[in-house]
């Protein structure tokens, strides 16, 4: 940009993480447009890129800062940069670790892009769009009898503070990712910096099927984390998604995207809603808030040209889904995980909640008419357990009749078996992760409706794979007791 | 909103359980006090029938009675199952019947017929359950057994008996200990012989004191031929009665805890409501500030 038509505004106001900027009336920086304050002032350095949010009249325009704001200070220059800010996208950005300003903060030096793409975009069109059905394995029991996840689809890990949302993530990633061929991004949403720096070095670990290349090869991470402004936090989802969408048209590959943690944009947008002069709406919610995650949840989808599969965890304030951020972001998901504290609190991890979570395609056109019927016998047992909790509270378990009688022992070695050991969590409990395929687990919790496993202890059930390996513990434990 | 109200919800529902339980667990205490009043008078009078008949049995006398003596095979026997007609009451219904069927297992080795008999709706409808068809069934008896119901059945087992069309009698029922011990027991009323080990601790006693207490007229075979069947059949009055005590007590105490566990969860539930109700009102009141504070700047 030559520097006759360099745009130059100056800083009116800042408030908090927000800032006003004066323009001359005809030359007004576009919605969503960057712009950029760099100077000095009394040795505190300012660099600093703004997102253009409101016009204010006047010629003054209020942006959104998308880094710290200290240092700021009335009549300094603000540069137009004339466009959205723009991430590189493409190969280059493979195994690199980015902010949301698409620079590269792994100290590994620049990144050699050959494009930049706006992370401001249209959602792709009604017609572009492919509606596939096909179910994606996990390898874990309850995911894949329940709730089985899409290909090309939107998958859901709702669940309250301390419940396991992360460690489930960074699971599907280490058993996904690893058998996946094609690219992976991933977002870093407002949450805890350790947990990406923990991610990043396990990529580097962790190989690719046999081929002998880390995961990390072929994954671009970008994080926005915690300690980030609000700013910050708002638009690095969109800048991973960017990336995510350019190996979805340019490559055509099967594109995985993960998000940790979505409810961190929703938050994000409403700690600056209100500076923006936007009045609050349910729970000091942004009024605006369908609208910010339909447009982020629409760019994430599956085109004709590619499919992005995407695994995002969603934080459920105060354990109450009816909350606004959680529900708004409900409706967009194939695939609904619930994670329930009364779960976690009997030691049964994942902590998957069996009757809450659901999934679009548990239906027999999509799964087969024995998945589904075994999916939905497993409910209907757990289901009438849940009813029978409050009598058996109250009045124990002698006084129900002997048809509920059966169905509480079932439902007992079913919720347990539920549990699985998890690839991630091998260091910390020492049990092998385990992989079960989809025609075991399908077979496993037939048997145990069908009462073929009755006899065996409850705790046997804990943390296995196949049905088979209860029997094995149980008598590990008769030679133990002994 | 919807969650303060769904507490709310529950907690009613759980108060009035609550209503039900306490109220049967007064209805239960009066009722086994009434029981026990019968059972601990017929208690005396059994304990001494019993004894006389194990007595003269050990008084060496020559005299014999065919109900007294144990067949040296078992083809045909019979097991009665003593069961309350209603449930409510704890572990006592599942208990008896355990203690039954595991008796039944055995007894299907031993004997190459055996005859069930159940009397209670709960012991109907468990076996029911587990596929099995008693060949007798009665649902008559209730909280105060009358001892012509109870000699009826009795003497339709003694004909049976004396025919030899059974060889064995066994009843599963809940032994009376003391008030707060109940035990479920099978114990084995015909051949009556073998009943002297059932009341093994009294039997000390006359022993020492000895055998030629007695003097009989007109003659020892007679006064058997009298006191024996009247024996057994107290004895079976007296199952009946304990039964029937053990399930009131059983009731008492079950309504009492679960009286106590819907108390307890009143508590909770009231204070997860209050807890929800109070964050209820501070999200409202915040957003009306909130909306101001917009407004005014």
């Amino acid at each position: 940009m030559a520097t006759a038509t360099k745009n130059v505004g100056q800083v009116t106001q800042v408030i908090g993480s927000t800032f006003d900027a004066e323009y001359p009336e005809d030359q007004l920086p576009s919605i969503y447009n960057a712009v950029k304050i760099e100077g000095e002032h009394k040795g505190v350095k300012v660099n600093l890129t703004g997102e253009v949010s409101k016009h204010l009249g006047g010629g003054r325009v209020r942006c959104v800062a998308l880094g710290s704001t200290d240092g700021l200070m009335r009549g300094q220059d603000c540069v137009d940069t004339g466009q959205p800010v723009s991430v590189p996208v493409g190969e280059a950005t493979l195994g690199r670790v980015f902010n949301l300003l698409g620079e590269p903060v792994d100290g590994r030096g620049d990144v050699e892009a050959e494009e930049r793409r706006p992370i401001h975009r249209a959602a792709p069109k009604l017609t572009e769009l492919s509606t596939s059905t096909e179910l994606f394995p996990t390898g874990i029991k309850v995911v894949d009898l329940l709730t089985p996840f899409v290909r090309g689809g939107k998958a859901g890990l709702f669940g309250g503070a301390g419940l396991g949302k992360t460690v489930i993530l960074t699971e599907l990633i280490a058993r996904i990712a690893s058998e996946h061929g094609g690219y992976s991004v991933f977002a870093g949403v407002g949450e805890r910096t350790r947990e990406g720096t923990d991610l990043w070095l396990e990529m580097q670990e962790t190989k690719i099927g046999d081929t002998g290349r880390s995961v990390i090869e072929q994954t671009c991470m970008v994080f926005g984390q915690m300690n980030e402004p609000p700013g910050a936090r708002l638009r690095v989802a969109l800048s991973a998604l960017t990336m995510a969408e350019y190996f979805r048209d340019s490559t055509g590959a099967d594109t995985l995207l993960f998000v940790d943690n979505i409810f961190r944009f929703s938050q994000a947008g409403s700690e600056v809603s209100a500076l923006l002069g936007r009045m609050p709406s349910a729970v000091g919610y942004q009024p605006t808030l369908a609208t910010e995650m339909g447009e982020l949840q629409e760019r994430i989808t599956s085109t004709n040209s590619g499919a992005i599969t995407s695994v995002q965890a969603v934080y459920v304030p105060a354990d109450d889904p009816t909350d606004p951020a959680p529900a708004a972001a409900f409706g967009q998901l194939d695939a609904f995980i619930y994670l329930e504290r009364s779960i976690s609190e009997k030691g049964i991890y994942p902590a998957i909640d069996p009757l809450a979570s659901s999934s679009r395609i548990l239906d027999p056109q999509y799964v087969g008419e024995r998945h589904y019927a075994i999916a939905r016998r497993v409910q209907t047992t757990l289901q009438r357990y849940r009813e029978l909790q409050d009598i058996i509270a109250i009045l124990g378990v002698d006084e129900l009749s002997e048809q509920d009688k059966l169905i509480v022992h079932r439902a007992r070695r079913i919720e347990r078996f539920l549990s699985q050991p998890f690839l991630v969590a091998e260091v910390f409990t020492g049990k092998k992760g385990e992989i079960t395929s989809l025609e075991d687990t399908i077979r496993s919790f037939e048997e145990i409706c069908d009462g073929k496993w009755d006899h065996l202890p409850e705790q046997a059930f804990m943390y296995i794979g196949v049905i088979e390996q209860a029997e094995e513990q149980a008598k590990k434990m008769a030679k133990e007791a002994s | 909103m919807a969650k303060a109200r769904a507490l709310d919800k529950r907690r009613k529902s759980i108060r009035n359980i609550k209503k039900i339980t306490r109220t049967m667990e007064l209805i239960a205490t009066a009722r086994f006090k009434k029981a026990m009043d019968r059972a601990s008078a017929a208690t005396a009078y059994t304990d001494r029938i019993t004894q006389l008949v194990a007595d003269l049995a050990k008084s060496g006398l020559e005299v014999s009675h065919p109900l007294l003596e144990p067949r040296p095979e078992t083809k045909n026997a019979v097991l009665l199952v003593l069961s309350a007609n209603r449930g409510l009451c704890g572990g006592y219904n599942g208990n008896v019947v355990r203690a039954g069927l595991g008796r039944r297992e055995e007894l299907l080795t031993e004997a190459a017929n055996l005859d069930l008999e159940v009397s209670g709706k709960r012991g109907i409808s468990a076996l029911k359950f587990r596929k099995i068809t008693p060949t007798e069934s009665f649902t008559h008896f209730e909280d105060q057994p009358k001892y012509e119901e109870v000699e009826l059945i009795a003497k339709r087992y003694l004909d049976a008996y004396t025919l030899g069309e059974i060889d064995r009698l066994e009843v599963a029922y809940t032994k009376f200990v003391t008030i707060s011990r109940q035990t479920a027991v099978v114990e084995t009323l015909l051949p009556l012989g073998s009943l002297q080990g059932a009341s093994d601790d009294e039997k000390e006693e006359p022993e020492a004191t000895g055998e030629s207490m007695y003097e009989f007229l007109p003659s020892a075979e007679s006064i058997l031929q009298e006191v024996v069947p009247v024996s057994f059949k107290v004895k079976l009055f007296k199952c009946f009665l304990d039964a029937a005590v053990s399930e009131q007590i059983a009731r008492m105490v079950a309504m009492k805890s679960a009286t106590e566990n819907a108390n307890e969860m009143i508590k909770h539930l009231s204070m997860t409501y209050n807890r929800a109700r109070q964050s209820q009102i501070t999200g409202e009141i915040m957003e009306i500030i909130g909306g101001v504070e917009a407004l005014e700047g």
